[in-house]
């Protein structure tokens, strides 16, 4: 048998994406069905960009929140393996609850024991609301998390009433935080800010001045632009009843 | 702005291009298959115009202008006339049968055979040497710029759109994985920087693990920014380095270095040694040429023998005391060599394949007879003037056999030049 025969795999980094989902009651009805859906969509993307990248592969694990928090699955898992579970929506918005969490496993005996290491996590926040808990406490212990200060932070604001203040504390920029006014273009937005943030995220960096969450803020920016100028139907804000 | 299918697009040669459907879509753009008079052709699309559009639509028109370097290079064959400020170009599509260096790393395509990786090698070498010779220098150079054929080890290199003039900006800075240490911490990336970035792809094509990846960076947890600065960048080591051995590959991880570093001919090695020096990391301008790397290669090919035990190839360095196949680990005697203009001396062993110059062509093809004499058989156009003991002159044309005696005196023709050689007994 050649030497060629017995040639492996390079060893990639990991990658791990995080979902941070709003179920609270506000979010019943066709946001939280967006959400599910855009989400179970964006997943073959996810895998595509894992598959074929010699830099790193990527995790993915969710966390939904409402008057209290649970992940989707104890521990990240491969993009292949990851299955969605539609959310339904209830309850308080504990943001603060999952920031906790999430600091709790944002750490080597958590969710970051990769043996071959890891890039800098990409971490997605999508709320509909204000918090309803302590949110000042639990990212205030976030933001002492090394894993959480390197992270790509984008939040998604669905609708006027999410309280894009503290979404912006979360990212630490208002500038990450992309509102979205309708069903249409909440899809195209998680669609947009996951693939950008998996695609820089899992790859090695630039070495520039900006950093790779300026990159994914930039990127998306750049869509939102090109969508407007076609047209898309995320220019529209005026369809309430597409809140309904 | 995107296309649609069937969409015709104005170039700036007054031909059109007719869009037939998506190929594929990146960060930059969309790739489209197109027909252009009846034939077809790859558009790359700018569906967002890139930054200081103006100069970049202008430096496509000059490499269009310039043409490719060399045959390798899926390069800018026509331009669009701007359409909304949104342009693209066009080039020859990819033909099948090539995979990107990537899935060569993600182990989902493979090399068939050594040989075939050395001709790669080859084939990347020269690519550059054009594009340099020519004065430009590719600024980005990565592991998805090239596509291998892993039956023939030939390259395509694509991504050209970024070339520029040497000393020029793209504004394209790659990934630092690939960069030069110089341009990792700021520096503007230049034909040197391009240098340091084939070294690691070479090294990368043959043993399959990256020059700085060992102990000490993926021991890392978390690979920052602020890491990658540092890691290829202000403390990059590389994992043979002989005197910083705190960054060496690890068992179980870097599997592929592990196993082919061992094996692999001394003159190769030596070189990647040189090459990522702290001295070279250090000062680009000792870093070595194209040119430089194609003999070093070539030398490395010439190691590159079949194995008569198990018949995979082997390298069989002549001035090594233990000559063992690599894969059966059997003893290996080769009786006879050849030595080309006293230089370079070139195991003989049925089935392997003899390069007399430097490309990836291969002149004699070494054969066996029935009772396990070696013979070499010319595969060229040209004809071999081979001089015998007592002084006849016997002429070996394309497909004929010559033995492999002692003492013949061959006069190969490549190219138009002539290559003395003899056939010497192995002691």
């Amino acid at each position: 048998m050649s030497l060629l025969d017995e040639t492996v795999e390079v060893p990639r980094r990991t990658m791990t994406l995080f979902f941070l989902v709003d179920t609270s009651g506000s979010m019943d009805g066709r946001k939280i069905g967006a959400v599910n859906e855009s989400i179970q969509e964006v997943l073959p993307m996810i895998r595509e960009i894992s598959a074929n990248n010699p830099d790193a592969e990527i995790n993915v694990a969710a966390l939904q929140f409402s008057t209290g928090t649970s992940w989707v699955y104890d521990e990240p898992k491969a993009a292949d393996d990851f299955i969605w579970q539609d959310a339904s929506a209830d309850g308080l918005t504990c943001l603060g609850e999952a920031c906790e969490e999430l600091c709790g496993k944002l750490s080597k005996n958590g969710f970051m024991k990769s043996a071959s290491g890891s890039y800098a996590p990409a971490i997605i926040l999508l709320s509909d609301g204000e918090p309803t808990d302590d949110f000042d406490s639990g990212l205030s212990k976030l933001e002492e998390n090394k894993w959480f200060k390197h992270a790509i932070k984008i939040a998604i604001a669905i609708g006027d009433d999410a309280d894009k203040e503290k979404l912006a504390q979360f990212t630490g920029t208002s500038e990450a935080v992309f509102t979205v006014h309708n069903i249409d273009a909440l899809k195209k937005m998680i669609r947009i800010v996951v693939v950008t943030s998996s695609q820089v995220g899992s790859q090695s960096s630039a070495a520039g001045e900006s950093t790779k969450q300026q990159q994914v803020i930039e990127q998306v920016q750049d869509a939102q632009k090109e969508e407007l100028s076609s047209g898309g139907s995320s220019s529209g804000f005026g369809d309430e009843d597409d809140w309904d | 702005m995107e296309l649609a299918p069937n969409q015709n697009v104005d170039l700036v040669s007054g031909d059109h291009a007719t869009v037939l459907e998506e190929l594929g879509r990146g960060g930059q753009g969309i790739v489209y298959r197109v027909d252009i008079n009846g034939k077809q052709m790859a558009l790359k699309w700018y569906s967002k115009p890139p930054a200081d559009a103006d100069d970049f639509y202008k430096n496509l028109q000059r490499n269009i202008h310039y043409k490719a370097p060399s045959e390798a290079f899926i390069w800018p064959l026509d331009l669009t006339v701007k359409n909304n400020d949104c342009f693209g170009y066009v080039m020859r599509l990819r033909p099948d049968g090539y995979s990107e260096f990537g899935s060569y790393l993600l182990n989902k395509s493979r090399f068939k055979s050594f040989d075939a990786m050395f001709t790669a090698a080859m084939k990347i070498c020269d690519g550059f040497k054009y594009l340099h010779r020519q004065g430009y220098s590719y600024q980005d150079l990565n592991d998805g710029n090239f596509f291998i054929n892993p039956e023939t080890g030939d390259v395509l290199i694509c991504d050209n759109d970024n070339v520029v003039a040497d000393g020029q900006k793209s504004g394209i800075r790659g990934k630092a994985r690939y960069m030069a240490p110089e341009v990792v911490l700021g520096g503007l990336p230049n034909k040197y920087s391009d240098r340091f970035s084939l070294s690691v792809v070479l090294f990368m094509l043959f043993f399959a693990n990256h020059p700085f990846e060992g102990s000490r960076v993926s021991g890392c947890p978390c690979m920052t920014e602020d890491y990658e600065k540092k890691f290829y960048g202000s403390e990059a080591v590389f994992i043979f380095d002989p005197v910083n051995r705190y960054n060496r590959p690890v068992p179980g991880k870097h599997v592929n270095v592990l196993r082919r570093w061992p094996v692999f001919p001394g003159v190769l090695k030596d070189v990647f040694v040189q090459e990522f020096s702290q001295e070279k990391l250090k000062d680009p301008t000792k870093r070595i040429t194209e040119s430089e790397w194609e003999p070093i290669i070539a030398r490395a090919r010439d190691t590159l023998v079949v194995c008569p035990h198990c018949g995979e190839e082997t390298f069989f360095e002549l001035d090594k005391d233990i000559k063992k196949c690599m894969d059966c680990g059997e003893n290996i005697d080769i009786p006879q060599v050849l030595s080309i203009s006293g230089t370079r001396d070139i195991p003989l062993t049925a089935g392997s394949k003899i390069f007399i110059d430097m490309d990836t062509v291969p002149e004699a093809a070494v054969v066996n007879d029935d009772k396990g004499r070696i013979w070499l058989r010319n595969i060229s156009s040209e004809q071999w003037r081979v001089v015998t003991h007592s002084g006849k002159t016997k002429l070996v044309n394309n497909n004929e056999v010559m033995p492999a005696k002692e003492g013949l005196d061959i006069t190969f023709r490549v190219r138009g030049s002539d290559y003395k050689a003899v056939i010497r007994n192995n002691q």
